[in-house]
């Protein structure tokens, strides 16, 4: 279009000429004909975006604060494993459950904490009705939010068990020792993936149903601390005073508990971290986990894993059907 | 609906809804057969809240489907093409939808990649926008910081990164002391001027549609008033203006019952113009009275105006009956 002042200059260059008073609008309208991007490209760009506030990035220092914590927190096990190993002992942290407490804790928190930040601000701001007037279909946005909270969680549990893979294989001698080394991590990565996947779309389904990030954070940790409570409790409630004293596992390479009962195999269906250690046992893990081996109802796990995957992708698709238009 | 829309109208609509009309669940009538055309330049749309103004701006956006009827936005159907229509529009909400704790310039950059721009492109359109809106240093400063009018102006910045074809305006100077309102609207007005970009501005207040528009779409009730120009809203209009230093009630009723129309207007009143006869029969009730005449004026009415006595009836009094 016709312009009374069509500036050459980079955008950045006309800042030093403007009068602090910013009045002056008219420096000439330039139209935009280079490339445009498709919708998945675009889809693609919140992935990334998303993926990036998930660590902080892109946000203030104070953003990164937790992340970071949390990461090295994840990463301590194998640290301490890799020293253990290298000073000619056995290892003391495995690929399947490496370390279940922390494991669980670390992610609760770091769920419950960066989950809002992906979902409740774009919420609490209603910044939606801007990308739902852009290219961007309605399922694309909490599509993108997922892949990059499954990532983000990708992140936060692999990385440490590469880092415990590497620690290993360092004082590993032979090449038949790598190898096995190398098998036990793929297993580690398989469960892994299972838990970021199931993890992220808890946490965005719970935190999206608040705008309130407060109140977002604490449906998150409330939900994960409390079903994991509660599992612990059922579990130990149900077994056998006198043979079973507490929900704690046995020492590692002990598998067998005696006089498990039907009740404490089904306990773990409470909390999520008990539904996929349940599946990573059913589908072969050895390693002990927090609770006794789900035996024969070990598919009963893996039925309940889809069912709070499903649930929780139905609530997110659900909560974005709608948002942003009333 | 009527087709006086189409006096409005040359034949590239920017917009153009057919029968248009949108129900939400439980009987509630939003858009009710709405058929418009909006041709390029400033467009306003006029009604009070609840007339379906935000409805259609939706509708638009392809994020509300209607019930029936058509809408083309750039020769695109609003219904099979929503993903392609908003590549070429910019949206600025009513509301308030700024998060606080971001720079302006990442905002609107990321709002750019959003409309589709790569990444390079994104940050400069963005610091261009910002500047066109009239944020320089202050672009770098969280949202959070900013006065309703600045925020107002990053609003209208994100709808513009995307360089669009259209720009859908929804009550830009909501919340606007009188000087953020004016400097909005020259703002708007110079975007619709010099950018060679398309507005529909949607706003209550007529004030300020006829100060930046040449096009008016008014709609009530999810229906269309009129659509004109923004000329023929406030040319002269065919009523009489009567006003007697007492007694106008009696006059009142002496004029209806020599078959006009009077209307209270202030302390005046107000009759439908039809030609001499209209004056004899006023100066004839004046004199048959013994009422004092203070004025009698032709008038030429403001869109304020049209709608003070609450929309329909007000508008309804342009249509009177006459000779043209």
């Amino acid at each position: 279009m016709p312009a009374d002042d069509p500036y050459s200059a980079g955008p950045g260059a006309s800042l030093a000429s403007q009068p602090a008073g910013g009045v002056i609008y008219d420096r000439g309208y330039r139209r935009y004909d280079g490339v445009r991007l498709g919708r998945l490209q675009i889809a693609l760009a919140l992935f990334w975006h998303s993926l990036r506030s998930s660590f902080g990035i892109g946000r203030g220092a104070k953003a990164k604060i937790l992340p970071v914590i949390a990461f090295a927190g994840m990463c301590l096990p194998a640290a301490v494993n890799s020293v253990a190993v290298a000073r000619g002992g056995p290892p003391v942290v495995f690929y399947g459950t490496y370390t279940f407490p922390l494991r669980v804790v670390i992610m609760t928190i770091f769920v419950a904490v960066q989950a809002p930040e992906l979902v409740s601000r774009d919420l609490r701001s209603h910044v939606l009705p801007l990308y739902f007037s852009r290219p961007l279909r309605r399922r694309d946005y909490p599509a993108a939010k997922y892949a990059a909270f499954t990532v983000a969680c990708l992140i936060m549990i692999e990385i440490p068990l590469l880092l415990l893979y590497l620690g290993n294989i360092v004082s590993a001698k032979g090449s038949s020792s790598v190898w096995h080394q190398t098998r036990l991590l793929a297993g580690g990565l398989g469960v892994g993936a299972l838990w970021a996947v199931l993890l992220a779309a808890i946490g965005l389904a719970l935190a999206c149903l608040s705008a309130k990030r407060a109140y977002a954070t604490g449906a998150v940790a409330i939900f994960f601390f409390l079903t994991w409570t509660l599992a612990q409790i059922i579990y130990s409630v149900a077994g056998h005073p006198v043979v079973h004293a507490g929900p704690h596992p046995v020492a590692p390479g002990v598998t067998a508990v005696p006089a498990i009962t039907s009740g404490q195999r089904l306990a773990g269906l409470i909390s999520p971290f008990t539904v996929l250690d349940g599946v990573r046992q059913w589908l072969g893990g050895k390693v002990p986990g927090p609770m006794a081996p789900p035996g024969h109802y070990g598919p009963v796990y893996g039925v309940m894993f889809l069912v709070l995957l499903a649930a929780s992708l139905t609530i997110l698709a659900i909560r974005y059907r709608k948002a942003g238009v009333e | 609906m009527t087709t006086r829309a189409q006096g409005a109208v040359t034949e590239t609509a920017v917009i153009e809804t057919q029968a248009l009309t949108k129900r939400y669940p439980g009987q509630v009538t939003a858009l009710d057969g709405l058929t418009v055309a909006i041709a390029p330049g400033i467009t306003g749309l006029v009604g009070a809240n609840g007339a379906g103004k935000s409805t259609l701006i939706k509708i638009l956006l392809g994020l509300v489907e209607p019930t029936s009827g058509r809408a083309m936005v750039l020769g695109h159907d609003c219904r099979l093409h929503g993903e392609r229509i908003r590549t070429l529009i910019g949206y600025m909400p009513e509301h308030d939808c700024l998060p606080p704790d971001v720079t302006a310039t990442e905002f609107v950059t990321h709002l750019g990649r959003m409309s589709g721009l790569p990444a390079t492109a994104a940050k400069e359109r963005a610091a261009e926008s910002l500047r066109h809106v009239g944020l320089h240093e202050e672009r770098y400063r969280q949202i959070g910081t900013y006065s309703t009018g600045m925020k107002q102006r990053v609003k209208l910045a994100q709808a513009l990164v995307g360089d669009p074809r259209l720009l859908l305006l929804d009550e830009p100077t909501n919340g606007l002391d009188p000087a953020g309102r004016a400097d909005m609207l020259d703002l708007i007005f110079r975007i619709g001027t010099e950018f060679g970009i398309s507005i529909v501005v949607a706003s209550h207040l007529l004030g300020e549609i006829e100060r930046i528009c040449d096009h008016l779409v008014a709609v009530d009730a999810g229906r269309l008033l009129r659509a004109d120009t923004v000329s023929s809203f406030t040319e002269v209009r065919r009523v009489l203006l009567v006003e007697v230093e007492e007694g106008a009630r009696p006059l009142a009723d002496e004029l209806a019952r020599r078959g006009l129309d009077p209307r209270p207007y202030q302390r005046a009143l107000l009759l439908p113009l039809a030609g001499d006869a209209t004056y004899d029969a006023v100066r004839d009730a004046v004199a048959d009275l013994r009422l004092p005449l203070g004025r009698l004026e032709r008038r030429r009415h403001s869109l304020e105006e049209l709608f003070r006595d609450g929309g329909e009836p007000a508008l309804a009094t342009t249509e009177v009956p006459d000779a043209s």
